[in-house]
């Protein structure tokens, strides 16, 4: 099979040669968040050969980020598990359940991602200051806890999923929501899994509405303290870098947490045709 | 009786200045500058018990919109700071407290401030803000090109003329460009020309702030001169902005913060010098800063807020801020003050020229379209830098927008 | 071979019993309807009502202008060079950030070995945030050293200045945005992937199809209802994209890269004209919301291959 090694071959060049592309501004945010002072333009510039750890010292301790990352990590479980679950509920009702006005819907939960999100800044800041939610975790959570576009991705995959099985369910009584929880769901892995990632890294990177809605320094997130590096007068480049490889590390480790189950796929339930 | 004498105590008590009383403040001052307020709020809550003051750090580029939505929704801090250009969309707002009774009452004499940056607290004749950083901008340059060059050191050029001179040299000598410029515009790029503009005796409006004043002869002057950098002499390239900084420029504008963010960054022996201009004509400089301001709230808490401001604004605690934060005085009395001359003479040297330049400095027009007009402006210096159009044309373009904006 | 097309419905007394599950719906989709209503489609609303008045967002009067805002959008050279700018950033990312991603996804579902380092490696740009990669994409397409020109030069190009020529500088952003998509494109496709049953690709090779064949005859048109929701998704993001550009170009020069999400920050944030940005939202929305019905009618709402 000679032919086929060949094409192995080709396949890794591609593949390393897209990676190192794609790859290439992290390492040097590696890099530079280990150089020490004065050393900032000088090459290399993506591989690290100063080691000033001492810069992840300071960084750390350049802002609280003990408390950013419990607030972050609260509003990032929270976004995740609520997103995914209602988002998955919404998604399955437009994909499967028929009833009057189930299209005019749909378009209404398209058309809110159309809305760019700086024109809803000032109305949405001014419900939640009605609410008295100002500084609390409710803001952070609530206003964005399910996802139009985790409907509209849920939407998409349960159309492509065949039908046979919720029909076989249906015949035997089985309510909807016992087909969507006991068959769908366990089907839907991959997907599950690439719209958790996609909440968790909405989250976690979110800094303009947490800001807006949040006044004391105990209330702020992490991307709040990654801000405080690209100050009013000048970028903080060496700390900045080290807070970013600190901040980006648990985002990193969720993405590897769930990408194997994009691979798990269907093979796995049994179901072939 | 004991209850008595507890009922006097108390009474004592809030006849004093010291009541209980909770401030919040929002500011940008990151890093070391925001250690350094919270140092001196410290100091300031042991020399007054019961006063709590609480910093609110709010990165640069959303505190404005953090403060728009704020007023709008009547959550305001009890005080704030806001970048200059931002301070004639606040003080219009109806959401500011007028200074003026408060600083009749403590005494304050705005004659010791710079005069250049109280403009952008008036509005309909009372002071909203007062100044409480500045910052401007003068010559830094790249001394070991100087020696490549075999250029004196310490011999800045002081003139166009000499700028002009030294940046050819450099650039015939060691190959690397001789002056960086802004080019890519916006407000990077209209506020180093306007230090050109002031220098060539130009300014950017008329005395009222109600048209365009920068298509005057000292405006084309100024922009061919930049012209002329780029496309005859070649000393400055367009290019995105960071030449300097990597050692491939010799020279450049920018502000006085670069004292303390270039030694971080760069691998070379640093100068700085006034900025030059043409021969026979004063220095020109441009400013920058924070305003601090207070905002409508109960009688104690505004009395409370000012009560800090003007303690955060004597000279002593300001000589202090400004040693500890790297940022230009407001006001003379700290310029001129002894400890802080040696200050800078003896830690802060390359400090020095910016010190000098501030009696120089030029305000931006203190109007709410600032934005936009600067936008407009720098539109028009690309144009005639990249040979789209004459410099005249150009400007005068700009300013025919300009006054409709400005309408 | 059915692979392309879901059987249709049976018609039977099912249709019926399904047109009064209005309750069945309403459990699944209250959530969403509270939560959406009350912070996407209000705010939506407010944001139309605004864009009729005259607004900086600091004084307590609002003057209203009726359709002026609108008026002055549509006459205004900057908003027609946005448009133009807009639809070439968002057709080009969309595009080649489609094929590479559904390629690498392809590429990536095959038993290889690394697949977990690649799909992290992939996956890097998603998470990288903006300013680093800005300030090293800048250095890359540096016209004397960056190594986009010195890779040009090396195959006798003289490369243009980038990012300080009208005529490149959008290109190299679009570059920088097909970066930034590839790898979410590759995660969606990746999860897609895993729906397809192996079983068609089997009698696929039984009938002597090629690689190829099988990608453009079983993959794609299986992948339909993804490709639909990427390209939806992507026009959006790009007719949105913002700091990208913030970073990279300020909208320049020249407004060679002025995209509608710059434009509204430009007059909405720096300018403080909400009215006005408001409209230029709505015009936004309009222009996306049109592309998405039109391609709904296309493919029967993605269902189609």
């Amino acid at each position: 099979m000679r032919r086929l090694r060949w094409t192995t071959l080709l396949t890794h060049v591609v593949l390393l040669f897209g990676a190192f592309l794609a790859a290439m501004p992290f390492l040097w945010v590696i890099t530079t968040s280990l150089k020490p002072n004065g050393a900032l333009y000088q090459p290399p510039l993506l591989l690290p050969t100063h080691f000033e750890w001492e810069n992840y010292r300071k960084a750390w301790e350049a802002a609280p980020f003990p408390r950013f990352f419990l607030n972050s990590a609260v509003m990032t479980v929270a976004l995740t598990v609520l997103q995914t679950l209602l988002s998955a509920m919404a998604g399955y009702a437009f994909a499967r359940l028929r009833f009057p006005g189930r299209n005019l819907l749909f378009f209404i939960v398209l058309g809110t991602l159309m809305i760019p999100f700086p024109v809803t800044l000032i109305p949405n800041f001014l419900t939640v200051n009605a609410l008295g939610w100002v500084d609390t975790y409710q803001a952070l959570i609530i206003p964005r806890a399910v996802s139009a576009f985790a409907i509209f991705l849920f939407r998409q995959f349960f159309l492509s999923i065949p039908k046979e099985l919720e029909e076989a369910a249906r015949i035997d009584g089985a309510s909807p929501f016992t087909i969507f929880w006991r068959i769908v769901l366990p089907l839907s892995t991959p997907v599950l899994a690439a719209s958790a990632i996609f909440s968790f890294l909405f989250a976690w990177n979110d800094f303009l509405w947490p800001l807006i809605v949040t006044n004391s320094t105990e209330m702020r997130t992490v991307q709040v303290g990654l801000a405080t590096f690209q100050g009013q007068y000048g970028i903080f480049w060496t700390l900045l870098c080290a807070a970013t490889v600190i901040v980006t590390l648990p985002a990193l480790l969720a993405f590897l947490a769930a990408q194997r189950r994009f691979i798990e796929g269907i093979t796995s339930t049994g179901l072939k045709e | 009786m004991r209850t008595l004498t507890a009922v006097v105590t108390v009474a004592l008590l809030s006849a004093s200045p010291a009541l209980a009383v909770d401030l919040t403040f929002w500011h940008y001052w990151d890093g070391t500058n925001g250690q350094a307020l919270q140092k001196l709020i410290d100091q300031y809550q042991k020399a007054h018990p019961g006063v709590n003051i609480k910093a609110e750090f709010v990165p640069g580029g959303e505190l404005q919109t953090k403060l728009q939505t704020a007023i709008t929704g009547h959550r305001t801090p009890s005080m704030a700071i806001a970048d200059l250009t931002n301070m004639p969309a606040l003080v219009r707002s109806g959401a500011l407290v007028p200074l003026d009774p408060y600083m009749a009452k403590s005494k304050v004499n705005l004659g010791d401030y710079f005069q250049g940056p109280l403009v952008y607290g008036k509005y309909q004749g009372g002071q909203y803000s007062l100044p409480v950083s500045a910052s401007n901008l003068a010559l830094f340059y790249n001394k070991d090109l100087f020696r490549q060059a075999g250029l004196d050191p310490n011999k800045p050029p002081r003139t166009w003329e000499e700028l002009e001179q030294v940046a050819k040299t450099i650039q015939a000598k060691t190959g690397k460009q001789g002056f960086e410029l802004f080019t890519q515009g916006g407000e990077g790029t209209s506020w180093q020309w306007q230090v050109f503009l002031w220098g060539a005796g130009g300014d950017v409006l008329n005395k009222q702030n109600t048209a365009a004043a920068f298509n005057s002869p000292a405006g084309v002057k100024a922009l061919q001169y930049w012209v002329d950098l780029v496309n005859k002499d070649k000393v400055s390239n367009v290019a995105p902005w960071g030449q300097f900084g990597r050692g491939d420029a010799a020279m450049v504008m920018d502000g006085s913060w670069m004292t303390q963010f270039f030694p971080e960054q760069i691998d070379f022996e640093l100068g700085s010098a006034p900025f030059p201009s043409p021969k026979g004509m004063p220095p020109a400089t441009n400013m920058g800063g924070e305003q601090v301001f207070i905002f409508k709230g109960d009688p104690a808490t505004q009395q409370a807020a000012w009560d800090f401001i003007n303690w955060f604004s004597s000279t002593p605690v300001q000589i202090q801020w400004d040693r500890m934060t790297g940022f230009m005085p407001v006001k003379k009395s700290v310029a001129n003050a002894p400890s802080y001359r040696n200050w800078v003479k003896n830690t802060r040297p390359l400090l020095q020229p910016f010190v000098d330049s501030m009696a120089f400095a030029h305000p931006r027009p203190p109007v709410p379209e600032y934005a936009q007009l600067s936008d407009r402006l720098a539109q028009a210096i690309q144009e005639a830098v990249t040979g789209r159009a004459k410099p005249a044309d150009a400007l005068n373009r700009a300013a025919q927008d300009v006054n409709r904006l400005l309408k | 071979m059915h692979a392309s097309r879901p059987l249709p419905l049976s018609r039977s007394p099912r249709r019926a019993r399904e047109a009064r599950s209005w309750p069945t719906a309403l459990l699944f989709l209250l959530p969403a309807i509270v939560i959406l209503g009350t912070f996407n489609v209000y705010p939506a609303l407010y944001s139309l009502y605004l864009s009729f008045f005259e607004w900086n967002g600091f004084t307590p009067n609002r003057d209203w202008v009726g359709g002026g805002n609108y008026a002055q959008l549509v006459t205004s050279p900057e908003f027609w060079n946005s448009l133009k700018v807009t639809a070439l950033y968002a057709g080009g990312v969309t595009l080649a950030s489609l094929a590479l991603g559904l390629l690498v996804a392809v590429l990536l579902n095959q038993p290889i070995r690394g697949r977990t380092f690649y799909r992290v490696l992939y996956f890097l740009p998603v998470i990288t945030p903006t300013v680093a990669a800005g300030v090293v994409w800048k250095y890359l397409f540096d016209p004397t050293q960056g190594a986009v020109n010195n890779l040009l030069g090396s195959i006798g190009i003289h490369g243009p200045n980038w990012l300080v020529d009208p005529k490149w500088a959008l290109l190299a952003v679009i570059i920088v945005g097909v970066w930034k998509r590839v790898g979410f494109n590759v995660v969606v496709y990746l999860a897609a992937l895993q729906g397809v049953p192996r079983a068609y690709y089997e009698a696929a090779q039984i009938d002597g199809a090629t690689p190829w064949q099988q990608l453009r005859y079983v993959t794609v048109p299986l992948l339909a209802p993804t490709t639909f929701f990427l390209v939806i998704t992507s026009l959006i993001e790009a007719f949105q994209v913002f700091d990208l550009v913030y970073v990279m170009t300020a909208g320049g020069p020249l407004g060679a890269t002025d995209v509608f999400g710059f434009y509204l920050y430009r007059e909405g944030f720096k300018y403080s004209q909400l009215g006005f940005a408001s409209a230029i939202a709505y015009v936004m929305f309009a222009l996306i919301f049109l592309a998405t019905v039109v391609q709904f009618r296309f493919t029967r709402g993605g269902q189609d291959a």
